[in-house]
């Protein structure tokens, strides 16, 4: 979340895509609720904020929705595409805000352009882009806004041409106002299966909130995600808060409500692999050199007043990350064992691992606190491919699919070679350690009851006796490269085969190696080698003054604990980045430093200093001083990005159809899928399993419900009794078709697989009616909670065979990410009688 | 008039009330006869109000058993005289569980009483004081007060039912009425029965049984008839339909069958205890429905 | 903690931001140690429990209510959002004039200092009776202890001046719990702002006396009171309604049954006499 939870009850219109916040954030959603419930909140005269919900389905959020939209899955491009539409149009953008805090202004080089369907640069046969195109007109620097002196020095190579007039036809504006003036309401309707007179209704109220003194939060988790299209998805939306000049205010941005309690804290823990701690990038082969990392790796200034804080310090933060591994082993002359890092040659995201098993190219593999065999996709696949191990190792708390995979049903144990070994894990409720929210707040959390004494061992100590053991072999039989091993510094931890997390959690924020202090800021951070970080966004968190993340200075005294009554509570635990609560606060005041919307400042500047949250900003920088930064410190062009070559399907999200899609892509049918989605099954000589709408006429999408927690809480019985047995949610109207009746058992198949479940028959799920089709399209609504695992699966043996959700989904990824298409999938139906 | 709405559970009262009411029912109706034969019979009655009286509390002897049996906690079956939390009494008027709690106490204590008197009168014992007190007008009194309870333990189990928030049951005021006469119409064919079984019985009061069994059964269908308007105003009479008409069937006949018996040649060649058997069946059949139909 | 004032106290259950997320009923099972049914699929729209009874002390009902459309649904339209899924908390009552109370021949049901409706379980026999007179299908009986059981309001909980459980666990205070009068002016406001929202169907349901002389736990319902299982005001009536009427006819049948069985007996002896007059 660039915003927070508790911040969402400042909303005027709170925008649900992709999201089921009442069901997958109950809790999370009690801010949603006071939102709606708080009359000076809302559209026009208030009367209460406004939810406006699009979903395939009607949810226990759309329940609560002032505005509920059917939407076809796959398709929010479109529908954001046509509020982007809208909004430039009737020009109700945030006009000061567009021309002075986005890019609206760059001028684009003349090369680049977009025609049916593709961006300039693709190359069919790597299915990928030449993106040199994508870039700004190089000039010498323009006076910067307000008539600016000299910005600060630069590495730049120079900055991008601007035309603050925004007229200029290769202007970002100009060119954004070309690409979405093709989602015509009729368009999104017949895209997104929203009727025409219900999107309009909706965009007039989204359309408000380009008022300064209106405001407008976009929710969305990962029903955006969870498709080949999902990078553009979400910034599709992030380009529309951009225009309403939304971001960075409170009330407003672009929030991820994330999954498990602490997969934030994963993902700013490089939980992918692409990624090292805080974002850095892992090193590609061919960078020899830290110097060519870095040039490599770090953004440039493309204005002269952009800070460009990220690129300007990346070096400090990769220095200070590599001194905290490998200590003294880490010196200038061997430029802090930057060889040390490894530098993968290919991806090795999450299919990629099983997609190499399959190939036979993996000897083993780890699981900890995840089950492939339950989340896919198409896990009849992965289960081929764990039998393809030599061994499996799974460390859970409890039995999963993956550990007992060897005898799923109609699996003969025999048959498996792969040897699997269960290390019984500690589950989070049995250890302490933090939490961190969709918030970014790091709060910790007290052990909750002790494991049973040699019943289970927590993780972390797992992984430190493997490590040690492993350095042993290394010691005593020597190896390849044992320096990366050796080198890696223990010395933060009293006992390192025990190590505590709270000691984990203070070597993260580092300590000046000269003074043997706790870092205070990432600011400090230097690249000579004196300081030290294991995660730079979370210097700042594990101070002289402790570990900040157990600070409890909550509602108990809300008048001393939020001073600016904006429900920032400074005192309570820590949010990354140095405790700023709402990200990009600077945009949330004017060029003068006052708050766009007085009722609900971020930051503003008094005159001395900015005051307020904690700034986005150097905190006694004058916004009038000409040499003043841009809004936007962390990246090149130090404005928000309308228009963005980091994307590598395109600098303008553009709807693209899911890899099955019920039609051809109305926009352009000859370019219906994402031109550079990756097809593991062809890129691995193994033919797509994708199925066409011929033999799989109806559309599913795959999701959570309030009562589980994916496969874990089968084995919770009273969450059981909630939601019992594996069940589809089929439309009343297709049921009627099908001779279904609710409770029928049916059989549900795709391509890949077939579940076999109880009929959930209901008017939440409706036939959508494509704008200029008659056909009405079908969604089938899937439940991902069960498999051959947990209580009710020991209870119905059975009935429970062909349980899991993940056996139909196609195993493809989104271009950057790879994340599977886990919510937009073709299947068929059937009564099983 | 818009059907009542109910949304109660029903309360899973099943065979153990059903013996109950059953024999609850005919206990009190057999002392009520009883009583009759003894006030205002003929000398040549007086048998028959022995085993009216004896009949009574052998049918009364199951009836806290059966109450018990039902209790989840049976143990604590005082608990419906005696308050647990404070020690008092438990005596809520208002509550017909409670007050026909202590009505059958009473009752037991009247029956027993009249019962020891009616064993010491037939034959042996004649001399014995207590069947010459019991004879007297101390007997008379005794007889009338008992019969009070007794009617009042027949017709206290519809009330029970009424008071409820149940279909069916709380629709139908007429309930305690309802199964009062067929108390008396179970118990006059309980005695008739016992009658025809038995040389010594007086073959008039046997007739005249009959004639009383018969008003009774007329007063029976009037009540049924009552109960059946209240239901269908209330809009549930639907409950006691479908599978139910069966038993409804077995009440009917068991209604007609004695005037089939007085009317009819063919009924009069049937089996003396033909009649009075299925006019016993009637009076199970009758709770049966109420009891079983409105709980599903 | 300190034990609340012995003021009543009860529930204002607002079903309108009810998100079904049914932590109520498991929060209730968790702190009162219930292990529910045996898990059976009932798919009532989201709802598997089913009922209130001895397992279940709260109960969330999902009604669907979502007409005939092609994906329309907006507000405040006849099927507003809050209006088109139903979800509602259902849970004892508390009644002022408690049907329960009202027949319990053991006095095992009381009035609590809280005002609130309890089963005292030392007591209760298992009669049953409580059952047939509660108007909500709220109290059920449980096998193993033999004896009635229901929603206690947290009583151990209130006495230890902790929130009962369902309603610290509610996520978006769609349970409130509090002093009955304090949470009647809440209920005020919250109808209010309803109805001129446009929510025209918007009721609070047992706020005031028409139900059962109020109710503890009282709601706001989005739709008729019959679409959530509850009794309207001309159907909310006490067992006791009938004890009049019902002791009444029998009285009546009594005396007519007697006169019968008088005659009956009577008329041989007349019979007799004439004989002896020949
Ligand atoms: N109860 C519960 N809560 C959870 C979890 C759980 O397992 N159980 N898991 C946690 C985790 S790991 C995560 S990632 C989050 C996920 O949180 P959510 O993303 O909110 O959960 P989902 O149910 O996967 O998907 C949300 C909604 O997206 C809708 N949807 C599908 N496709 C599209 C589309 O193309 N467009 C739009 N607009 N909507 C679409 C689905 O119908 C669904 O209602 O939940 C977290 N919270
Ligand atoms: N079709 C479809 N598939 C999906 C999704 C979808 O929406 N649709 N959602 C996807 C998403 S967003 C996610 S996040 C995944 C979820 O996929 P998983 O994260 O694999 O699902 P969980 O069941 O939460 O697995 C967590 C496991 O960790 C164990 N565990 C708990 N605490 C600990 C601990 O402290 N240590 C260890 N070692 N183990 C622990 C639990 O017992 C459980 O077995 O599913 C993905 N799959
Ligand atoms: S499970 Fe935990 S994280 Fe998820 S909503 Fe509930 S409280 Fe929040
Ligand atoms: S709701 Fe039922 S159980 Fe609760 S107090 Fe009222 S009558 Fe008694
Ligand atoms: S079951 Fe228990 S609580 Fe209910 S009426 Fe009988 S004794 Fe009273
Ligand atoms: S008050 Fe206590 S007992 Fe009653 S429903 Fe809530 S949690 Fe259960
Ligand atoms: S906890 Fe609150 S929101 Fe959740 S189901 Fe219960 S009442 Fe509704
Ligand atoms: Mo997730």
């Amino acid at each position: 979340m660039t915003n927070h939870w508790r911040d969402i009850k400042h909303a005027d219109v709170i925008l649900i895509n992709g999201a089921n916040p009442a069901e997958a954030h109950p809790v999370g959603f009690q801010w949603f609720v006071k939102a709606k419930l708080d009359p000076t909140k809302g559209p026009g005269q208030g009367g209460g904020a406004k939810i406006i919900h699009a979903d395939p389905r009607y949810t226990r959020t759309s329940a609560l929705a002032d505005r509920y939209l059917r939407i076809r899955t796959g398709t929010d491009v479109a529908y954001f595409g046509g509020l982007i539409n809208y909004v430039l149009e009737n020009k109700l953008y945030h006009e000061e805000y567009v021309k002075n805090y986005t890019n609206a202004s760059f001028v684009v080089k003349d090369a680049f352009d977009f025609k049916d369907g593709l961006f300039t640069g693709y190359n069919a046969q790597t299915r990928s882009y030449d993106i040199s195109s994508w870039a700004y007109e190089q000039t010498a620097p323009p006076p910067p806004p307000g008539g600016a002196v000299e910005g600060p020095p630069t590495s730049s190579s120079g900055f991008a041409k601007r035309d603050m007039t925004l007229q200029d036809p290769k202007s970002v504006f100009q060119l954004m106002k070309k690409h979405y003036s093709r989602y015509t309401p009729q368009m999104v309707s017949s895209i997104t299966g929203i009727p025409v007179d219900q999107f309009i209704e909706v965009a007039k109220i989204v359309g408000e909130m380009g008022r300064p003194d209106k405001v407008m939060t976009i929710v969305y988790a990962v029903g955006l995600t969870h498709h080949t299209t999902g990078g553009q998805l979400i910034r599709s939306g992030a380009l529309l808060q951009l225009l309403l000049g939304n971001m960075g205010r409170p009330g407003g941005g672009m929030n991820a409500e994330r999954g498990h309690a602490n997969i934030q804290g994963n993902t700013d823990h490089a939980i992918s692999w692409e990624i090292l701690p805080g974002y850095l990038r892992i090193p590609a082969p061919g960078q020899r050199t830290l110097d060519q990392y870095v040039d490599q790796s770090a953004a440039k200034k493309s204005d002269p007043n952009s800070w460009n804080f990220f690129g300007t310090n990346y070096r400090n933060f990769m220095v200070s990350l590599l001194k905290g591994w490998y200590g003294a082993a880490a010196t200038k002359d061997n430029e802090f064992a930057f060889n040390f890092l490894p530098k993968p040659a290919t991806n090795s995201s999450w299919m990629s691992i099983f997609d190499q098993a399959l190939k036979g190219k993996m000897e083993g593999v780890i699981l900890s606190g995840m089950t492939a065999t339950s989340i896919g996709p198409d896990v009849n696949q992965v289960m081929k491919a764990l039998a393809n191990l030599k061994w499996l190792v799974v460390m859970d708390p409890l039995p999963t699919t993956s550990s007992e995979f060897w005898r799923a049903p109609g699996v003969d144990p025999a048959s498996i070679q792969t040897e699997v070994f269960m290390l019984p894990t500690t589950h989070w409720i049995e250890k302490d350690g933090s939490f961190v929210n969709s918030g970014r707040w790091m709060q910790w959390k007290e052990q909750v009851i002790p494991p049973e004494e040699g019943k289970a061992r927590h993780d972390h100590w797992i992984m430190a006796e493997l490590f040690d053991r492993v350095k042993t072999l290394y010691r005593q039989n020597g190896g390849k490269f044992p320096d990366a091993i050796n080198a890696m510094t223990l010395d933060w931890y009293k006992d390192p085969k025990k190590p505590e997390l709270d000691e984990i959690a203070k070597e993260i924020n580092g300590k000046d190696l000269a003074t043997g202090k706790q870092m205070a800021s990432f600011a400090l951070l230097k690249s000579d080698g004196t300081t030290t970080a294991g995660d730079w966004i979370y210097t700042g968190s594990y101070t002289e003054d402790g570990n900040l993340s157990k600070r409890r200075n909550g509602v108990q005294d809300i008048a001393k604990n939020d001073p600016t009554g904006m429900g920032f509570f400074p005192q309570w635990a820590w949010s990354w980045p140095l405790n700023r609560r709402v990200m990009y606060n600077r945009a949330s005041a004017d060029l003068d430093g006052k708050p766009w919307d007085p009722k609900r400042p971020g930051i503003q500047w008094n005159g001395s200093a900015w005051t307020g949250d904690v700034p986005d900003y150097p905190a006694t920088m004058n916004p009038k001083d000409p040499a003043a930064w841009l809004p936007f410190i962390m990246n090149g062009e130090g404005v928000g990005r309308l228009f963005s070559s980091s994307m590598l399907d395109g600098p303008f999200p553009e709807h693209y159809e899911p890899m099955e899609a019920p039609i051809p892509n109305p926009l352009h049918p000859n370019q219906s899928e994402d031109p550079v989605a990756f097809l593991y099954d062809q890129a691995a000589g193994r033919p797509n399993r994708f199925g066409k709408v011929d033999k799989y006429p109806y559309v599913a999408t795959s999701y959570r419900l309030t009562e589980h927690e994916h496969y874990v809480t089968q084995h919770v019985p009273l969450l059981v009794g909630l939601q019992p047995q594996a069940f589809v949610e089929v439309p009343e109207e297709l049921a009627k078709e099908k001779g279904i009746a609710n409770g029928d058992r049916v059989r549900v198949w795709s391509e890949r697989g077939k579940i076999e479940v109880a009929a959930a028959v209901t008017k939440r799920l409706g036939p959508i009616k494509l704008a200029g089709s008659d056909k009405p399209v079908y969604h089938i609504g899937i439940p991902i909670h069960w498999g051959f695992v947990g209580v009710s699966a020991d209870q119905n043996p059975e009935k429970s065979k062909f349980w899991l959700a993940n056996a139909l989904t196609p195993f493809v990824g989104d271009v950057g990410a790879r994340t599977p298409e886990f919510k937009a999938f073709l299947v068929n139906i059937e009564k099983i009688d | 008039m818009p059907p009542a709405e109910h949304f109660a559970a029903p309360p899973g009262w099943e065979w153990w009330i059903l013996g109950y009411f059953f024999f609850g029912g005919l206990s009190g109706g057999s002392y009520a006869i009883g009583t009759l034969l003894r006030l205002v019979g003929t000398a040549a009655d007086q048998r028959a109000a022995r085993i009216a009286f004896i009949a009574s509390f052998l049918t009364l002897l199951p009836c806290p058993l059966f109450l018990i049996a039902d209790l989840g906690q049976p143990l604590r079956f005082i608990n419906m005289l005696f308050d647990a939390s404070n020690g008092g009494f438990a005596f809520k008027p208002w509550s017909p569980m409670s007050l026909g709690s202590w009505a059958l106490l009473g009752f037991g204590l009247f029956s027993f009483v009249s019962f020891v008197g009616a064993v010491a009168e037939s034959g042996w014992h004649a001399g014995d004081p207590i069947a010459r007190i019991l004879r007297g007008t101390v007997g008379a009194v005794w007889n009338v007060i008992g019969t009070a309870f007794g009617l009042f333990v027949c017709a206290y189990t519809g009330v029970l039912l009424a008071v409820s928030n149940q279909p069916v049951w709380s629709d139908g005021w007429p309930l305690g009425g309802l199964f009062l006469a067929s108390s008396l119409t179970g118990a006059a064919a309980l005695l008739l029965l016992v009658a025809r079984s038995r040389r010594d019985v007086d073959a008039g009061t046997a007739v005249r049984l009959e004639l009383a069994d018969r008003n009774f059964a007329i007063l029976e269908a009037v009540l049924i008839a009552v109960f059946l308007v209240t239901v269908a105003i209330a809009g549930t009479i639907g409950k006691m339909s479908g599978v139910w008409l069966l038993l409804w069937l077995v009440v009917v006949v068991g209604l007609v069958a004695p005037f089939m018996v007085s009317r009819l040649d063919g009924a009069r060649r049937w089996a003396p205890v033909t009649a009075p058997l299925l006019a016993l069946l009637s009076v199970l059949a009758l709770r049966a429905l109420v009891i079983f139909s409105a709980q599903t | 903690m300190a034990a609340f004032q012995e003021r009543p106290m009860g529930f204002f259950t607002d079903t309108s931001i009810c998100i079904g997320c049914k932590a109520c009923e498991v929060a209730c099972k968790e702190w009162n140690q219930l292990e529910g049914n045996k898990p059976e699929l009932l798919l009532d729209s989201f709802d598997n429990t089913g009922q209130l009874d001895a397992q279940n002390w709260r109960h969330v009902e999902f009604i669907e209510q979502i007409p005939d459309n092609n994906g329309v649904v907006m507000t405040p339209t006849p099927i507003a959002g809050g209006q088109a899924w139903l979800m509602m908390s259902d849970v004892c009552k508390h009644c002022q004039n408690a049907s329960c109370l009202e027949v319990c021949p053991t006095n095992a049901i009381v009035r609590t200092e809280y005002d609130s409706v309890l089963i005292q379980q030392d007591v209760c026999n298992g009669c049953r009776d409580c059952i047939s007179a509660c108007p909500y299908g709220v109290i059920g009986f449980n096998e193993k202890t033999g004896t009635a059981h229901k929603c206690t309001l947290c009583y151990d909980r209130l006495q230890n001046g902790m929130q009962p459980a369902c309603a610290k666990a509610c996520p978006t205070e769609s349970i409130k719990f509090g002093y009955l009068d304090d949470l009647q002016k809440v209920a005020d406001q919250r109808v209010a702002a309803l109805q001129t929202a446009g929510y025209k169907k918007a009721e609070l349901y047992g706020r005031d006396a028409t139900v059962y002389g109020g109710l503890n736990a009282f709601f706001l319902l989005m739709d008729k009171p019959a679409v959530y299982k509850l009794p309207n005001t001309q159907n909310a009536v006490l067992p006791s309604r009938n004890n009049f009427a019902g002791y009444a006819g029998g009285f009546v049948t009594a005396v007519v049954g007697l006169v019968a069985g008088v005659l009956a007996f009577r008329s041989q002896r007349m019979n007799e006499k004439s004989d002896a007059a020949r």
